[in-house]
């Protein structure tokens, strides 16, 4: 699986960082965020890219797991 | 802005963090004309942070180079004020139909471009980290003071050492002679002695000094505008109405350069949507209420220097780009609890004094004398901040 982690990046670098790794095709991706907007970007790309996304929250972090559909 | 805040300004950042600025500074930075504590700032500080809170996207989170936040937070407000609005209200004047506010948007294209090469090669500020919670709070406790001081100046008694535009008070000559509507007709409020008692009275429509000269006459003060910071609409108005911006905002994520941004950088349109929902909504709402009006020349709070609006608003999206966002995004981020973003705030705040204090602040009469050194300055500066600033994140 490929794993990513986003935290604490400013925008656009969440999005810039998923895009980049979803251009190898992976066909399961693991994005850690911090932040609900690179949540809600990293989600939308996910979505829009073919994949099936999961989210798990802990006090400090999102886990988004993304599978190809 | 039609509960009476000014042309075509609406929602303007810029503006609104400069007027704040005017408040706390004014009589040392000369903003006497730009001086009120916008409730709107407040109200979407603290809507924000409701939205933030119930979603459970309230973190306090800092660390990721504050100092050189603070830079580009001040540079950003330097090119606004040049361009006379923000990256929000270069859509809001295009929506008034204020056509020379197509310079800036192109300027905020070209800053989007130049800020995209350099993301491309790698810029980025580094990784923020989880803080500690009161840093988290320092937006929110500002919204808090400012809402104070806002509520005492405008019930109770402003304290002396503050400064507010009088309400819909107009500059006849800048700094010298203003007057203020006083029922159905005008009062002077400047030249006072020092007691704040004028020294001049109006005598059919001119400014008449207590000696007998005329300071003004009546065509000259007829012809005069409100300043921008005695345009407002009430308090409670402005309050309400920044609150239900800020949990939009907050929900939304609303970027006025993101939009562009992702769609050159990841061909992603989620917010250019965003501006261009907000592009229409005010071009229909300005329609409906008769304030649409074509042209270049005489807009509200405008110039129509080109290739000053150009080259200030590349030089202000530059640096929002470097920043990660757009002011707005800022003051959104910094109710979430980002202490950077605070800092960036603060950097707006800093530069909007500094700009009137160096006088290097437009007017509808066009570019002041500094404005293009200064210009100059600060787009090398931006220049060195992204070269400077490549490292490997992933």
């Amino acid at each position: 699986m490929k794993e990513l982690d986003v935290r604490g990046l400013s925008c656009p670098m969440p999005l810039m960082h998923t895009k980049k790794a979803i251009d190898g095709d992976p066909a399961e991706i693991l994005v850690l965020a911090d932040s609900g907007t690179a949540k809600a970007n990293v989600v939308a790309l996910l979505q829009d890219s073919g994949y099936t996304v999961t989210i798990a929250e802990d006090a400090s972090e999102y886990r988004i797991t993304g599978v190809r559909r | 802005m039609s509960q009476g805040n000014p042309g075509n300004m609406g929602l303007c950042i810029a503006c609104f963090l400069r007027d704040i600025t005017g408040f706390f500074v004014g009589g040392s930075t000369n903003q006497a004309a730009v001086a009120y504590i916008r409730p709107e700032i407040v109200g979407i500080i603290l809507g924000a942070l409701a939205a933030a809170l119930v979603t459970r996207e309230f973190r306090p989170r800092g660390g990721s180079q504050p100092v050189v936040r603070f830079v580009l937070g001040f540079i950003f407000m330097v090119g606004a004020l040049i361009f006379l609005g923000c990256t929000v209200r270069a859509w809001l004047r295009l929506g008034g139909g204020d056509l020379s506010a197509l310079w800036g948007i192109a300027g905020i294209v070209a800053g989007v471009i130049i800020g995209v090469v350099f993301l491309k090669r790698g810029f980025n500020l580094g990784r923020a980290k989880a803080v500690a919670r009161p840093l988290g709070w320092l937006l929110p406790a500002v919204a808090v003071v400012l809402l104070v001081f806002a509520l005492v100046s405008a019930y109770g008694a402003k304290p002396g050492w503050a400064t507010v535009t009088p309400e819909n008070a107009r500059a006849v000559v800048p700094g010298q002679v203003v007057v203020a509507p006083d029922g159905d007709g005008l009062k002077v409020l400047k030249p006072a002695d020092g007691n704040g008692d004028p020294t001049a009275s109006i005598v059919d429509g001119a400014v008449v000094a207590d000696d007998g000269t005329v300071l003004a006459d009546a065509g000259k003060v007829a012809a005069t505008k409100p300043m921008p910071g005695g345009k407002r609409a009430a308090l409670w108005v402005s309050l309400i109405a920044g609150l239900a911006i800020g949990v939009v905002a907050q929900r939304s994520r609303f970027c006025s350069i993101g939009g562009i941004r992702d769609a050159i950088l990841v061909r992603r349109y989620d917010l250019l949507f965003g501006v261009i929902g907000l592009l229409i909504g005010a071009t229909v709402v300005n329609l409906m209420l008769g304030q649409y009006v074509v042209g270049f020349e005489g807009q509200p709070v405008a110039h129509n220097d080109a290739l000053g609006s150009f080259a200030a608003m590349t030089v202000a999206t530059f640096a929002a780009v470097l920043l990660g966002g757009c002011p707005f995004r800022q003051v959104i981020m910094g109710a979430e609890g980002d202490a950077d973003s605070f800092v960036a705030v603060v950097g707006m705040l800093v530069g909007a004094g500094a700009t009137h204090f160096y006088n290097l602040a437009s007017s509808p009469l066009g570019l002041a004398e500094n404005a293009w050194p200064a210009l100059g300055v600060m787009a090398a500066i931006l220049v060195a901040v992204a070269l400077a600033g490549s490292r490997k994140t992933a």
